[in-house]
């Protein structure tokens, strides 16, 4: 696993850092954390991201103080909260699921925590004010939660969370419930919010499109283990394992023979370069793992590989190819490049781009 | 059955076999289980009120409320349905709420135990409770605060279950999550973030539990306590139309303050709910 790399800049934003420190949890049958450790930046947005069951959502709750590590410690600036009580930390949760207060209006759901921290009547409704006009239901003030549609709920329950005025915002999949259109749109806005407000945030998701769209950093998790930690950028195109590697994106495993380091000669390819990997000695056969964008297509004459199907995305054209060997290989191209070659035609695939990883092929 | 009131189909959804059977049947079947229960009901006002030679009379009521044990034994019924309904509440708050938040793979375990009391015969209750209670000081044993306490366990198969569907018909766990996390003690999450929204279980588990109180016989006597159940039975020994005259003066007592109920919470939704948590969790900051 890679070193947790840290961020070479302060990112200026105000907010607490807050370290984990080799967090582990162990349920009856299940290891949901194993010494998670990672650092978040003041105001930064870190992504969890991993597959469901991969312990996100116990390392979220543990920050949160509504669980507790078996091992291991929290600190929040630089203070071990470790065996602080949830209600104590002041920090602000939106839950996956929806976890309004049913017999609350919305203004009184945004107040409640300031109720509890017996607040002035005068000094709540003007947060909550200013909270709902932040997410952008101020006419929504007087209604229950069930006269609300998903999204706005979500919402609210982000105002709920900033009211407070939290030292760190945390959000267990807010957006996993809506549908498509709406989960972008508010995507953005959390993002713009967690900006403008300069607070360190954790976002929790499985959904690898959000998590590149939203992070500073993503922390990629599997198994209970931290991964990757890196910014979107080296998440995607340097992934530290193999796991990284097919989980942030599509990847296509292709066979291939070392050339010298940093080179592989891949089957109906053609040469690849390569930087991350273990040393091998040339001669080696490998296992190439190189994303669809890296790989490109030309009309060929004579038999070799031959395209399957494609689909139009847009701004590129997705062309499932395959190989002699019967292997499936997926190339996203320029739409005119794709243009170039017919369905059921011969084509030669060449690389346009590196290589993610190398790694000895299995017997 | 294509043929059968479309109308039914669409609005059912499909439903069952017994909406599909239409309307007319629907009525007739409501008719019958009304009258199961009207007739019987008829016939006693019918009877409680015949005097000699077939004429009509109050005389059974009216010698009813002339007997002071009649009141004494209503209210000492009263008296054990209230301290039973609060400590059944204080018991079954604690634990279901903490069943379904932190063990809630036993949820079912739970119910099953509360069930126990319909399986176990009452006497065995009965002595069960009293045992455990033998060394206790007198303020409890052998005074109606044993009655009490019997019922709680009598009344727990109706109790528990009604309460534990209420709770699980909310997402207490995230509930209380979000309570938590916005700084919130137990205390104030459940009187003003949990309860309210438990309102329907909390309020049926209570009427349930105090029906049962006004009309449970067996444990009373066994005890030796003239509730007004047990009181019921001493008069049908003696009188025949007082006896019935009573029972539907018990009967009436458990409607009215249930349709009281009912009347009272389903008009508090929505309108000034609001305005109540504001002031509810004003004057408990301010405490
Ligand atoms: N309260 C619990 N009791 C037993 N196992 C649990 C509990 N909470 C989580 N787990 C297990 O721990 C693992 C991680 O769970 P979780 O953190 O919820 O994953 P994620 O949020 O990434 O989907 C899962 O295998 C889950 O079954
Ligand atoms: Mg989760």
């Amino acid at each position: 696993m890679s070193e947790t790399k840290e961020a070479a800049i302060d990112l200026g934003r105000g907010g607490v850092e807050v370290e984990l420190r080799g967090l582990s949890r162990y349920f009856k049958e299940t290891t949901a954390l194993k010494s998670l450790s990672m650092r978040a930046q003041p105001g930064e947005l870190v992504v969890l991201l991993g597959p469901s069951g991969c312990g996100k959502t116990t390392a979220l709750r543990m920050l949160a103080g509504l669980d507790a590590p078996d091992e291991g410690n929290i600190l929040i600036g630089g203070k071990d909260v470790t065996s602080l009580p949830a209600a104590k930390r002041n920090i602000g949760m939106v839950f996956q699921s929806y976890s309004l207060f049913p017999n609350m209006t919305t203004r009184e759901n945004v107040e409640f925590g300031l109720r509890v921290r017996g607040q002035k009547a005068k000094e709540r409704s003007e947060r909550s004010k200013e909270m709902l006009s932040l997410v952008g239901l101020t006419s929504m003030a007087d209604r229950f939660p069930h006269q609300l549609s998903g999204g706005q709920q979500q919402r609210v329950a982000l105002a709920r969370a900033l009211a407070i005025k939290p030292q760190l915002l945390l959000l267990d999949e807010p957006l996993s419930a809506l549908d498509a259109k709406v989960r972008a749109q508010l995507r953005e806005e959390i993002r713009r919010i967690q900006l403008e407000l300069g607070i360190t945030t954790f976002f929790v998701t499985h959904d690898q499109e959000e998590a590149l769209a939203l992070a500073d950093r993503i922390a990629v998790m599997h198994q209970g283990r931290l991964e990757q930690l890196d910014t979107p950028l080296a998440v995607y195109s340097s992934p530290a394992t193999e796991f990284v590697a097919e989980f942030v994106g599509t990847v296509n495993r292709l066979r291939g023979v070392v050339v010298d380091t940093g080179t592989v000669d891949v089957e109906m390819v053609g040469k690849v370069a390569y930087r991350s990997g273990p040393a091998l000695s040339p001669g080696t056969r490998v296992q190439v793992l190189i994303r669809p964008e890296s790989l490109g297509v030309t009309p060929a004459s004579q038999e070799g590989s031959e395209v399957l199907s494609r689909s139009f995305l847009g701004a590129s054209t997705k062309l499932s190819v395959r190989n002699p060997s019967g292997d499936a290989i997926v190339v996203e191209v320029s739409v005119a490049e794709a243009a170039g070659v017919a369905d059921s035609a011969a084509v030669q695939l060449f690389a346009r781009g590196e290589a993610l990883l190398v790694r000895p092929a299995l017997p | 059955m294509a043929t059968v009131t479309p109308d039914l189909q669409r609005a059912g959804g499909g439903g069952s076999n017994v909406l599909r059977l239409g309307k007319p049947f629907r009525y007739s079947v409501l008719t019958l289980v009304g009258a199961f229960f009207i007739i019987p009901i008829l016939a006693s006002a019918r009877f409680s009120f015949l005097g000699n030679n077939n004429s009509f009379t109050f005389s059974a009521y009216t010698q009813l409320f002339g007997t002071p044990q009649f009141w004494s034994t209503l209210w000492l019924s009263v008296k054990v349905g209230v301290g039973t309904v609060a400590l059944t509440l204080a018991l079954l708050i604690p634990t279901v709420i903490f069943v379904h938040v932190r063990l809630p793979r036993l949820r079912r375990l739970f119910e099953s135990v509360s069930l126990l009391p319909l399986v176990i015969p009452s006497v065995v209750v009965t002595l069960g409770v009293i045992t455990s209670f033998r060394n206790l000081p007198n303020i409890i044993y052998g005074t109606p605060v044993i009655l009490a306490l019997e019922y709680v366990v009598l009344a727990l198969p109706y109790s528990y279950r009604t309460f534990d569907s209420a709770v699980q018909s909310i997402d207490l766990k995230t509930l209380v999550d979000a309570g938590q996390s916005l700084g919130a003690g137990w205390i104030k999450l459940l009187r003003f973030a949990i309860l309210p929204n438990l309102r329907s279980g909390l309020l049926g588990a209570s009427i349930l539990t105090f029906a049962f109180c006004l009309g449970e016989f067996a444990v009373a006597s066994l005890l030796s306590f003239t509730t007004f159940p047990v009181f019921l039975v001493q008069v049908g020994r003696l009188e025949a139309s007082q006896a019935v005259a009573l029972s539907l003066i018990a009967l009436i007592f458990t409607w009215i303050p249930l349709a009281l109920v009912m009347i009272v919470f389903s008009q508090r939704r929505g309108g000034r709910r609001g305005a109540g948590v504001e002031a509810a969790i004003e004057s408990a900051v301010a405490e």
